[in-house]
């Protein structure tokens, strides 16, 4: 098998009249982590259950690890990890149950149970009813459910959303890690932040369309027409420098001065990006 | 909804066996239970004080109101609920995509539920102090197994068309009163007895009926009502899962 584990060629989707998907193409290799970013609406949860083989596409062809989606059927999910908002747990059941049912499903040991309890945080709590765990708490779980049989492809619709910033960033950490060890990870997210700091490449998408794809770095550069810096010297002043000469004269005159305590380019983020892309803001 | 394999099927069956012993679903046999136990009761003191023994026919009127109870309250409205409660704590999404096939949710979704009712049922013979002979019980049991059969699979088609557990009771309500009631009240009713005929609750009915005596017997008319009740359902529920899957979205 080659190391593309995703690909989209031209998917169409449309409920009735109404087109959700226009004309989709991304690729997501092994290893790397793609994200689909756009606000609420714009069709990402509606990806990821075509390429889950949980929703039919009106027309074009997506393939998840070399299988057309037509042809999924339940074995591919013993290849695939699915966390998305309506990932429910088993209430009643502890933490500990929760994960042991899912293990006898997919024939996974008891080791390998306690080795994600232990990584995801969540081992102290093993014992408590997963109805009584905080969202954060039952979002990692959730998550160590999706990973418990190691799966090459992984797909997070918003994994971080309405979390405490600590959380995040230990669901952060934790998807680096997985992204090192080759799985391929499918993002859908509103937070540039997050996808800035994941994404190996990111889809800007907007009512159904991708509008920018590229590495986040790609993306802000393209956009980045304006040169500017912004520098705080050490009188206190504040200023935004741009490309003129007479900027450029200042700005090497403070560093000649050595008064310059900070200089930062002010390249544009993802949501401006996004912004100036679709004339919306990403919320 | 073609793969089936031991082990997801086993995982599944005993999760619903669990889910059978919380107390939002043990409450269904216990009620059975409970009920025949408090008419053995009354119909013994009114016995005892108009200075008579209990009759077996007494007996059977107070086991045959638990039989359909638990027939339907444990094999339908369990089953029904159970699949609904799966969908508005959506663990079953989690479950379908996590490569258990529909059949593998159907059977262990089922089983557990089917076995759960034959127990009750036997159970019920011996809490309302019947006393049937070895073939007595060899026919109970597989009487009550054909029916759990039929009682599950409409379970199923209840659950697959409700969103929620508040709606899978609302419409289980009254399928399930019909099918306790006509049996009860053929007892007492000519019209009544002929449609219970027709119902599965009634055939168990009619057996119950049978074990008391020496010769316990079964209709093949009423193996028929029963065996064309679980075609019937079994097809609604094909025809309604081809159409929505187990969650319509």
């Amino acid at each position: 098998m080659t190391d593309e584990y995703i690909r989209l060629d031209h998917i169409s989707k449309s409920f009735g009249q109404t087109q959700v998907l226009k004309d989709l193409d991304a690729v997501l290799h092994r290893g790397e982590i793609l994200g689909f970013l756009g606000p609420s609406g714009a069709g990402k949860t509606t990806t990821i259950r075509i390429l889950t083989g949980q929703l039919k596409a009106t027309s074009g062809d997506a393939y998840v690890l070399g299988i057309h989606v037509k042809n999924i059927d339940e074995t591919i999910y013993e290849q695939i990890g699915i966390v998305t908002d309506q990932s429910g747990v088993y209430e009643r059941l502890s933490v500990w149950d929760n994960l042991k049912y899912f293990a006898q499903i997919h024939g996974v040991s008891a080791g390998r149970t306690e080795e994600i309890l232990k990584r995801v945080g969540l081992w102290e709590h093993r014992k408590k009813p997963a109805g009584k765990l905080s969202k954060g708490q039952a979002q990692r779980l959730v998550l160590s459910r999706a990973v418990l049989h190691r799966p090459k492809v992984l797909f997070l619709d918003e994994p971080t959303s309405g979390l405490d910033p600590s959380t995040a960033l230990d669901i952060h950490s934790l998807l680096l890690e997985m992204k090192e060890a080759g799985m391929a990870i499918f993002l859908t997210t509103h937070n540039m932040e997050e996808a800035t700091k994941l994404c190996d490449h990111v889809a800007l998408l907007n009512d159904g369309k991708i509008v920018e794809y590229g590495t986040p770095e790609e993306l802000c550069q393209r956009y980045n027409r304006e040169k500017r810096y912004r520098i705080r010297l050490s009188d206190g002043t504040k200023r935004i420098l741009g490309q003129t000469q007479e900027d450029i004269t200042t700005l090497a005159d403070a560093l000649g001065r050595d008064a310059v305590l900070s200089l930062h380019s002010c390249e544009p983020t993802l949501e401006s990006v996004f912004l100036t892309v679709t004339g919306r803001a990403l919320t | 909804m073609t793969s089936f394999h031991g082990k997801r099927f086993a995982a599944v069956c005993a999760m619903k066996w669990r889910t059978l012993f919380s107390k939002n679903f043990i409450a269904m046999p216990l009620f059975s239970i409970g009920i025949t136990l408090v008419m053995n009761l009354v119909y013994g003191s009114i016995s005892s004080s108009r200075g008579n023994e209990m009759t077996d026919a007494l007996r059977v009127m107070a086991v045959g109101t638990g039989v359909v109870m638990n027939s339907t309250m444990t094999g339908i409205l369990c089953t029904g609920m159970a699949l609904a409660e799966e969908k508005e704590k959506h663990t079953l999404r989690a479950l379908m995509t996590s490569s258990v096939s529909g059949l593998e949710f159907f059977f262990g979704s089922v089983a557990p539920v089917a076995v759960m009712t034959v127990i009750v049922n036997c159970i019920l013979v011996l809490a309302g102090g019947l006393m049937p002979t070895p073939a007595g019980w060899l026919l109970w049991i597989g009487v009550s197994a054909l029916c759990a059969a039929a009682a599950v699979v409409t379970g199923m088609i209840f659950g697959i068309c409700a969103k929620d557990q508040v709606t899978a009771s609302t419409i289980m309500s009254l399928p399930m009163l019909v099918l306790v009631m006509i049996p009860v009240f053929g007892e007492f009713n000519e019209t009544m007895a002929r449609i219970s005929k027709c119902l599965f609750t009634g055939v168990l009915q009619e057996t119950l009926n049978t074990l008391a005596g020496e010769a316990p017997a079964v209709r093949v008319s009423g193996l028929l009502v029963i065996a064309a009740e679980i075609a019937a359902a079994a097809v609604i529920f094909v025809l309604v899962y081809r159409r929505n899957g187990y969650d319509k979205d």
